[in-house]
């Protein structure tokens, strides 16, 4: 039995449009998605906005009835099984919102524990060792209104640790953070990887997948379209090297003539302040860079490198790129 | 630890932290303030409009059916906030996520609110007896307390109900008002129910509120809290009917969220 078994699971919103003629539209968020997680594996759900990562987390947190298909969570089944479930999960849906405002930090880990059924004096005890684990051990008594989005977000993962799960559902969990607010989450995943629970991870930073997850799943349009470890999906794109080029302004019709060069493996543009960095991958290296060059003639160009392929260049292939 | 003791727990520390989330933001000066001018200025306000008005009531009628009416605003305005304050939060899927009994949950945000709700109805007689010459030699003190209790009980139940409502409406506040003035109105706390409109004086029979009214009115008249007895029976009963109609929506709710995904859009 694995931790996390999910088989075939499908969810179909439907929403109604239009005010007068009201018609029913259907959304296919996730569409037949299959995989295992490990006991004591971290693993990663990765893809494009929209492409179903949350919407799979709700199923498998109970909090959302699948279409079709099934999923065991430590051999209990989603939708017949959630509160045996529910005792044995944390789980956390990026963001700021889902604490009580007006209660201290503290209050707000009673009640929940509470919620969870923790013994009293386990509360107690464990309350001020994870404010400790998430660094909120000198502002738990001040009321949360009052917090930033990082001590929300990570009193949020304090809130998820009281009853001790086996298994964490993070759904981005260090969305919209500073760098160094994403590190010190980063470290509390790492802290709670060693202590070997289970954990399903979303999120939208590569860079974070690769230094966190030992497997990943990339989805795109609520189907898997890669599931690997991130050196083995690198390894499917180091034929490829990266030509980045910084430039000020591209036009669309320069951007398709570059799409078009037939040594042009796929092009994404990443914009900065003031100029956008073009993410060239091609297999012919730095001869590659002569003839983009003067595909690039009319436009400002800056800085040109050449580098080693990176997740997020392995991604930027399999969602054809998107971010 | 047994399943019973953790839900007694969950029960009262969800009834505490509820209240206390719903206040915070008050001082306790300020706070002491509203729970003290607020029932003073309902009774003032009431019995002297009725009896400067035109109406034959004597001025005990207003002050006690006004006095009985204050345990609304705790039955009606703080138990739906504390419920409605979970959508605020956005804090119902985190909630809907634990194993948590959910009767236990939803009963724990009223609890509170009931104290408070007897606090301010003694608060309301107070004021009655020192500035407005409420007469209350003639009353069993213990009778009239019991009233309270039941009457301030069903109240919350009604707000329990509205509570659940108010997780599928953007409109918390035009409920409560709605309701709190219907209960002004229907409840006999300043119109003689026998004046009203037949079909007024049926609504006013499914109210909370009306037979406490009646009640007091009679206990502190003279009578036992046994004529009052089969009155009172009636008022828990409908404030446990309210319960459960709002316990129901509360799980649908749930259900509901969960089949269509709309536990944030909440
Ligand atoms: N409650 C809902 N009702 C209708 N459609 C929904 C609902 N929630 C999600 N969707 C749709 O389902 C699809 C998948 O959404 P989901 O939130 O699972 O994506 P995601 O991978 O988490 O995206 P993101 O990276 O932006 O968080 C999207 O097309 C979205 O619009
Ligand atoms: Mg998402």
């Amino acid at each position: 039995m694995n931790t996390i078994e999910v088989r075939d699971l499908r969810r179909i919103y439907k929403t109604t449009v239009g005010v007068v003629r009201r018609k029913i539209k259907e959304v296919v968020a996730v569409d037949g998605i299959t995989f295992d997680v490990n006991r004591g594996e971290l693993f990663g759900l990765l893809g494009p906005n929209g492409a179903g990562k949350t919407t799979m987390i709700k199923m498998l947190t109970t909090l959302l009835i699948p279409t079709d298909g099934t999923a065991n969570i430590l051999g209990y089944d989603v939708v017949h099984q959630a509160n045996a479930i529910r005792s044995r999960i944390g789980f956390i849906f990026g963001g700021e919102r889902g604490l009580y405002w007006r209660l201290s930090g503290i209050d707000n880990l009673r009640y929940f524990a509470s919620l969870y059924h923790v013994d009293p004096e386990v509360t107690m005890k464990r309350i001020p060792q994870l404010l400790e684990l998430v660094g909120l051990s000198d502002r738990g008594d001040e009321k949360v209104e009052g917090y930033s989005r990082g001590m929300k977000q990570r009193l949020h993962i304090a809130r998820t640790l009281l009853h001790d799960p086996e298994i964490l559902f993070l759904d981005e969990p260090t969305m919209g953070l500073d760098p160094v607010g994403g590190r010190e989450i980063r470290q509390v995943i790492r802290d709670l990887q060693s202590e070997k629970k289970t954990i399903l991870l979303t999120t939208h930073y590569m860079f974070e997948a690769d230094a966190l997850c030992e497997r990943v799943a990339v989805i795109d349009q609520g189907r898997i379209v890669a599931l690997d470890t991130p050196e083995a999906l690198k390894q499917g794109v180091s034929d490829l090297s990266v030509i980045e080029i910084e430039v000020f302004g591209v036009p669309e019709e320069v951007m398709n003539q570059i799409r078009n060069l037939p040594f042009v493996d796929t092009v994404s543009v990443e914009d900065l302040d003031q100029k956008q960095a073009l993410h060239v991958h091609s297999a012919k290296g730095s001869e590659a860079i002569p003839p983009l060059l003067s595909a690039l003639e009319s436009v400002r160009v800056g800085k040109v490198t050449v580098r080693e392929p990176t997740l997020e260049d392995a991604y930027v292939r399999l969602v054809g790129g998107k971010v | 630890m047994s399943k019973v003791i953790a839900n007694i727990r969950l029960f009262f520390q969800g009834a505490v932290l509820s209240y206390i989330a719903l206040f915070a933001w008050l001082r306790p000066s300020t706070y002491i303030a509203t729970k003290v001018v607020g029932p003073l200025a309902q009774i003032l306000f009431f019995t002297l409009m009725g009896k400067f008005g035109t109406s034959g009531e004597s001025a005990d009628f207003y002050i006690i059916g006004n006095a009985i009416q204050i345990t609304a605003l705790s039955g009606i305005y703080g138990v739906t906030f504390s419920l409605a304050g979970d959508r605020w939060n956005g804090t119902l899927p985190y909630l809907f996520g634990t194993p948590a009994n959910r009767m236990t949950m939803f009963l724990g945000r009223a609890v509170i609110h009931i104290i408070d709700g007897m606090f301010g109805v003694l608060i309301g007689f107070t004021w009655g007896v020192t500035l407005l010459g409420l007469d209350l030699s003639n009353t069993d003190p213990w009778a009239l307390i019991l009233v309270i209790a039941v009457t301030t009980f069903s109240t919350s139940g009604l707000g329990l109900m509205l509570g659940s409502l108010s997780l599928i409406t953007r409109n918390v506040m035009f409920i409560n008002n709605t309701a709190y003035f219907l209960l002004l109105v229907l409840s006999g706390s300043n119109i003689a129910i026998d004046r009203l409109p037949s079909a007024l004086q049926a609504i006013s029979n499914v109210l909370p509120l009306t037979r406490g009214i009646a009640s007091a009115r009679a206990i502190i008249d003279g009578a036992t809290f046994r004529d009052v007895r089969p009155a009172m029976l009636e008022e828990i009963g409908i404030g446990i009917i309210y319960i459960m109609f709002g316990y129901v929506l509360f799980r649908w709710i749930e259900v509901l969220a969960k089949r269509r995904g709309t536990l944030e859009a909440m």
